[in-house]
């Protein structure tokens, strides 16, 4: 290469991949379209069962009750589907619009990923004390009940205790991973959007 | 009579009309784009296919929001360029790159022609992972053959502001494929 010519590189990078690469890139499309279909599939019929369900126990037991429990059950499902139907959308704007708004979107979600990771971090504290508070305050034990007997057992409550200060461990180590990640991954889309943003001040300057 | 894949489009809605191409359509016509859309952007074989993977399903999902004001292969480099911007910056640690070569010659009527020319776009490939990410997008564009008109559109910048990054992203090209030079 005696000169560097873009066009002649463009010969170069245009070769196409061999039959062997195309026929497993066509076995990778291929499952990945099967994959996507089942998913749409999946999501159409547990959304149809979920509601089955809930008019056939409305309507075989027409309460009042029950048919608020019904009724909230269909509001939750339809509140999620147009939720999903939402986060879709925004994604496809990701994928179709420019590389700065495509970008712009990701920090926004991975920001408001990260928000919620910490509100949930924090009020983890002050819920197990309201929930510690709320046992005491409504234990009213008796001889016999099944409550008392289990208070009479010392290895089983340290069982139970060290079993649930472990799920709240490896609950807490998952969240703060969780909120590691996602803040790495804010650095390098901040980090890719700045890239741009000084190209995008550059060509105004030569303007 | 056979659909012309850059005036018509396939949806993930299992419906293919007369107007739809079929996917397996898409995927011989274009496959090739987003092959080398993918390898651009990860070097490794592995992560590469699961790369590879989110780009067809990007371009399944996109697919409906076609409309042809744009050409189709227009359409599918946006969207696999898209879905691996934000595979990189949802990548862990940063996207393998290896030793390039130090010389390109390919042009020297050796025997083993056909080899340097491999290992030349195997270089060209390592180098366009080096770029910086808006160098790289502009880049990756004029090796596949857009227009400039279409890449300005594509990439939604003005023609000189293209003309501008496309010069800053062939220089940086340059030095790194030439670096004695």
């Amino acid at each position: 290469m005696t000169e560097f010519d873009l066009d002649r590189l463009g010969d170069v990078w245009r070769q196409q991949p061999d039959p062997a690469e195309l026929e497993a890139l066509r076995r990778v499309a291929d499952a990945v379209r099967r994959r996507a279909r089942w998913s749409q599939l999946i999501d159409v019929l547990a959304a149809l069962v979920v509601a089955g369900v809930v008019l056939v126990l409305a309507l075989s037991n027409p309460r009042k009750e029950a048919l608020i429990v019904g009724g909230a059950a269909i509001v939750a499902l339809l509140y999620s589907i147009v939720r999903q139907r939402r986060l879709r959308e925004a994604e496809l704007r990701g994928l179709t619009g420019s590389a700065e708004e495509m970008l712009d979107q990701s920090i926004a979600r991975v920001q408001a990923t990260l928000k919620r990771a910490k509100f949930g971090a924090v009020m983890t504290t002050p819920a197990l004390v309201l929930g510690l508070a709320l046992g005491y305050l409504t234990d009213r034990r008796s001889p016999g009940d099944p409550v008392s007997w289990y208070h009479g057992q010392p290895g089983l409550v340290a069982a139970v205790l060290a079993l649930a200060c472990g799920s709240l461990a490896i609950a807490m180590f998952f969240v703060f991973r969780s909120m590691r990640n996602s803040r790495q991954e804010l650095e390098r889309l901040t980090g890719l959007r700045e890239a741009y943003h000084k190209e995008g001040e550059q060509g105004l300057r030569s303007d | 009579m056979v659909a012309d894949p850059d005036t018509n489009m396939a949806g993930p809605n299992g419906v293919e009309n007369d107007a739809t191409p079929p996917f397996d359509r898409i995927v011989a016509d274009y496959g090739g784009l987003i092959s080398r859309i993918a390898m651009s952007y990860e070097a490794d074989p592995t992560l590469r296919e699961d790369l590879t993977q989110q780009i067809f399903l990007a371009v399944w999902q996109a697919l409906p929001s076609y409309r042809a004001d744009a050409t189709l292969k227009t359409f599918i480099a946006k969207v696999a360029q898209n879905r691996s911007i934000s595979y990189v910056a949802r990548q862990a640690r940063q996207p393998r790159v290896a030793e390039i070569p130090e010389t390109l010659e390919a042009e020297d009527g050796t025997p083993e022609q056909h080899a340097i020319h491999a290992n030349e776009r195997e270089a060209l490939l390592e180098a366009t992972r080096q770029l910086a990410m808006p160098q790289r997008e502009v880049i990756i564009l004029v090796l596949e053959g857009f227009t400039y008109t279409e890449i300005g559109d594509m990439l939604n910048i003005a023609p000189n502001a293209l003309a501008l990054r496309l010069s800053r992203a062939k220089a940086a090209l340059k030095k790194i494929l030439e670096p004695g030079r």
